[in-house]
């Protein structure tokens, strides 16, 4: 017997399905804005030898498919290196270490932004190069990159969705599995992208919200 | 005292700074004059250690700039006033003044910002101190600037071009606070254009030319028959006094 009918449990499936993608994106654009920063600093910092590495993994990351870096995680690691990895580790592995790099891009020309000037404002003054990134640095950078930055993270939260081919049970594969069952694909996958649309909506909001904050005071108030 | 002896500075083929000498004894107005490219502002970024200098030393009080350790109280010796201002634009007046203070001298931050706000209130400027840059006028912003250097309570105060930036109203308002700072014995170098005020305030002037050092005079002197029986200088003076 085939149940072709939506039943109201469909909805808590879909629901269930859109918070593995939330919990995945959440948690791998936390982990990418660490590492990315951490390259962006050693960047700064010139460090020898790292800042070469790091310029060298980003661009591999950068410059490869999403999907074939899953297949080389999920597939490539248990070959290779006999690590068992899950579907979930192999998801949260490949999405931080794209959004890192991503991320990293973004923060490197955040902080390529600040003028020379006000470096040598902070130099004459005998700030150290630690003091002159945190406080000088750091929040006129945040408020240059929080702009691409959000266009990133809408982007990546539709990234999220490929990793349903391996097997984890996210929005879009409920999505597949209410398609297959239904035979209904206008209807799955309109309500599927309606989701995935309003986060990235609630992305973008956040976003912008927090770009008002960080450019207060660009902000013109009168004499 | 700051001490610049035989410092030579080159960008590339183009020498800037050909062996220059100088010194700034504490209570002294020393300004600097010469035509654009003539190496002032070149000399003002190696006394505070932005640039490296290619030959010859800069001390100020003992310390030598070119060596990292010595820099860093040579730093705290003396305090930058910069021609395009250099304020942070994410701070307010008030924080723009405190930072150094806080982060450098480890002074309260409180305490700090107390300071900041009597500084601001000595420039006339305390309605604005919870003003960002982009909210005060160019001349208010350089007061800022001033407040900013005066708040490390620098033994010297290197001011490079800071009027320059400024329509003739800003900068008299700017050049009057400089002037009475020169009257509290403020030690000052002071590289410029703005000659009669030089002349006002300064105790001697040194006039670069071409990365030389060619009059280093008392104030007097410098506009006397003295300084006018240098080809270079007379010419530069009439050429400034025309406009």
């Amino acid at each position: 017997m085939r149940y072709g009918d939506f039943t109201p449990f469909d909805i808590v499936l879909l629901l269930q399905g859109l918070g593995v993608s939330l919990a995945l994106f959440v948690s791998t654009t936390l982990i990418g804005l660490v590492i990315g920063t951490i390259w962006a600093v050693i960047r700064f910092y010139r460090v020898p030898v790292l800042t070469q590495i790091v310029t060298f993994v980003a661009e591999l990351l950068k410059n490869s498919p999403v999907l074939v870096q899953l297949f080389l995680v999920f597939f490539g690691l248990p070959a290779f290196f006999k690590i068992n990895v899950t579907p979930t580790e192999a998801a949260v592995i490949t999405l931080s270490g794209n959004s890192a790099a991503f991320i990293y891009v973004i923060a490197v020309s955040a902080i390529e932004s600040v003028g020379k000037d006000q470096l040598e404002a902070a130099r004459v003054f005998g700030l150290t190069r630690w003091q002159i990134l945190r406080r000088v640095i750091a929040p006129q950078a945040a408020a240059f990159a929080i702009g691409p930055l959000t266009g990133l993270l809408v982007n990546q939260l539709q990234v999220t969705s490929l990793i349903s081919v391996i097997g984890v049970m996210d929005l879009t594969k409920v999505g597949n599995i209410l398609n297959l069952r239904t035979l209904k694909p206008f209807i799955v996958w309109t309500a599927v992208g309606a989701l995935y649309y309003l986060t990235a909506k609630l992305v973008a909001y956040a976003g912008g919200r927090f770009e008002k904050r960080l450019r207060a005071h660009t902000a013109w108030r009168g004499l | 005292m700051i001490s610049v002896s035989g410092v030579r500075k080159s960008f590339g083929a183009a020498t800037v700074l050909n062996g220059v000498d100088l010194e700034i004894r504490q209570g002294e107005v020393v300004s600097v004059l010469g035509s654009s490219g003539s190496g002032k502002s070149t000399l003002i970024r190696c006394i505070n250690g932005l640039e490296k200098i290619d030959a010859g030393k800069i001390t100020v009080d003992g310390f030598d700039v070119s060596k990292p350790r010595e820099l860093s109280e040579a730093r705290k010796r003396s305090g930058t006033v910069f021609q395009l201002f250099n304020l942070y634009p994410h701070m307010t007046a008030v924080q723009n003044i405190a930072l150094a203070p806080v982060e450098v001298l480890k002074v309260p931050r409180r305490q700090a910002e107390d300071e900041a706000r009597e500084l601001l209130r000595s420039v006339g400027l305390s309605e604005r101190a919870e003003a960002y840059p982009s909210q005060l006028s160019g001349g208010q912003r350089q007061r800022v600037g001033i407040c900013r250097a005066l708040a490390m309570k620098p033994s010297y105060l290197l001011l490079d071009e800071v009027t320059s930036a400024l329509d003739p109203e800003m900068t008299s308002e700017v050049l009057s606070i400089l002037a009475a700072l020169a009257k509290t014995g403020t030690t000052m170098v002071f590289v410029t254009h703005e000659i009669e005020f030089a002349r006002s305030i300064s105790t001697r002037i040194a006039f670069l030319d071409k990365g030389q050092l060619i009059a280093d005079l008392p104030t007097a002197e410098f506009f006397s028959d003295k300084g006018m029986a240098l080809p270079r200088v007379a010419q530069f003076l009439s050429k400034m006094r025309k406009d």
